[in-house]
């Protein structure tokens, strides 16, 4: 759909999201984005942002739970 | 590449901390100011920004009720402003990196490979001649044409290479693995049919005085029989053959490589002289250490003072600068010791003298058997007196002790022969 975000995980180790509109929290272990129509929790360990931009970014670290809610 | 733009562009890493950081990045996000490698430490953050997006930052730091610091600078702007304070530092680098650009356009290493029997020095001292020497241009040299006046030069190379490896000229030969006059002798033996041109025969002459022993022909005419005597040069078995006509005169001559087995007996008497006196060296256990410093062929010494002994040994060596695998410089450096010693009349004793001459007599047998000389008869006499050992030796030697010499014997004028001819 129009505006869905798409998220690309490689492996456990990284993230690639685009179409987002911000991030609601960043901690080590949680990074909550929100999207259009929801939010998405990456939950892991050592969570970094490698990058983040207007139209996408990229999570680094050990990914365990990608959760829609 | 990206990381290279970033460096050139220049970047800073910061932290962030304050009240809503998150907020923080998403206003950097819309406000298309790229952020990198943030990291959450708990109560901050820390990022990568480059220098245009942190002058950015200032109005979402307030908005956003956060605070920034500069952790460190990275990047060509901060760089080059840095060096403005260190020129000599600067000046250095530039001196190093031209030095290692213009010490590449040399030649700094000579390595000849595959060579047995033509000694490097003999090689050395040819390409020196050529003006292929150390420190020279690599632009003069002219590799192919070296390649084949190694070939001209040499008959025994078979085959040059040459190569440049960094600053080291490779040369890479092949000799040929048969004996020189095997190797051409070879093709006439074989099918080539008998030359009637004077210059292709050989003969074969004495290389010393003496009387022939035993005598076997396999081509050519002998001039000699065995129990014949005969002086150096003469001729003992001739490359002409003759071609007779009906009357048993020669027609003309067909020209052959004479060859065959000839033992040659001669005499020779050797006399070797030994003083019973001599001077041994006694070390005093001096030393001096020497330091050395070398420009291609010159040599300084770096320590103080000279050396005060007044007769010592010197002994040591030197390395030369090596920067990579092959890049060698004309720069030597080592440590020469000079150990001072006193030189003290000594007197052989009758058994070391009589080993002395021992060894002398076997390293003549030794020389003897080298060249493959048989000893047929000898006679060997040791006179002593207070201050001399002589060895005197008189011996009956047998050798092939034959020479190849170009034919000497000149071809019957076409002339005559068609005159003999026509008479017939």
């Amino acid at each position: 759909m129009l505006g869905d975000s798409i998220v690309t995980v490689t492996g456990n180790r990284e993230a690639f999201i685009e179409n987002y509109k911000g991030i609601l929290e960043y901690t080590k272990e949680s990074i909550v984005l929100q999207g259009k129509n929801c939010r998405i929790s990456f939950q892991g360990k050592k969570l970094s942002i490698e990058y983040y931009t207007n139209e996408d970014m990229k999570i680094g670290g050990y990914i365990e739970c990608v959760r829609y809610f | 590449m990206l990381h290279w733009i970033q460096y050139v562009k220049g970047y800073v890493s910061i932290k962030v901390w304050g009240y809503s950081t998150e907020r923080f990045l998403n206003l950097c996000g819309n406000h298309d100011i790229l952020v990198w490698d943030i990291e959450n430490h708990g109560d901050y953050y820390t990022m990568k920004v480059s220098v245009k997006g942190f002058f950015a930052l200032k109005s979402l730091l307030k908005k956003t009720g956060t605070r920034a610091v500069v952790l460190q600078r990275y990047g060509l702007p901060f760089f080059v402003p840095k060096m403005k304070k260190r020129k000599i530092f600067v000046t250095g680098l530039l001196i190093c990196m031209l030095f290692w650009i213009l010490t590449g356009f040399f030649i700094w290493d000579i390595k000849i490979e595959g060579n047995y029997s033509l000694t490097e020095d003999v090689l050395m001292d040819y390409l020196e001649t050529q003006g292929v020497h150390t420190a020279m241009r690599k632009k003069n040299l002219q590799i192919e044409e070296l390649e084949m006046q190694l070939r001209e030069e040499y008959d025994i190379i078979t085959w040059a290479s040459l190569r440049v490896d960094g600053t080291t000229l490779v040369i890479q030969i092949r000799e040929n693995e048969l004996a020189d006059n095997e190797y051409n002798s070879q093709p006439e033996a074989e099918n080539v049919e008998p030359g009637f041109d004077a210059a292709s025969g050989k003969d074969i002459v004495a290389s010393k005085d003496g009387v022939i022993v035993y005598m076997i022909t396999r081509k050519g005419v002998p001039q000699v029989a065995v129990g014949d005597t005969v002086e150096k040069g003469q001729i003992l078995v001739s490359g002409a053959v003759p071609v007779y006509n009906e009357d048993t005169t020669i027609r003309r001559y067909q020209y052959y490589e004479a060859d065959a087995d000839i033992m040659i007996m001669y005499e020779k008497s050797l006399c070797v002289e030994r003083k019973t006196a001599w001077q041994d060296k006694e070390y005093s256990g001096r030393e001096k250490n020497i330091l050395l410093l070398g420009f291609q062929d010159k040599e300084w010494n770096l320590s103080a003072g000279k050396v005060k002994f007044e007769t010592y040994d010197v002994s040591g060596e030197k390395k030369q600068v090596q920067l990579l695998d092959h890049l060698f410089l004309p720069v030597f450096y080592g440590v020469k010791q000079a150990k001072e010693y006193t030189l003290v009349p000594k007197v052989h004793t009758e058994e070391e003298m009589q080993q002395i001459m021992e060894e002398e007599w076997n390293k003549i047998l030794q020389t003897l058997d080298e060249k493959s000389v048989q000893i047929i008869e000898k006679n060997v006499t040791i006179n002593k007196n207070r201050e001399f050992w002589v060895l005197n030796a008189h011996m009956q030697l047998m050798e092939e002790a034959i020479q190849t010499v170009p034919n000497t014997t000149e071809q019957i004028p076409v002339t005559e022969r068609e005159e003999e001819v026509s008479t017939e």
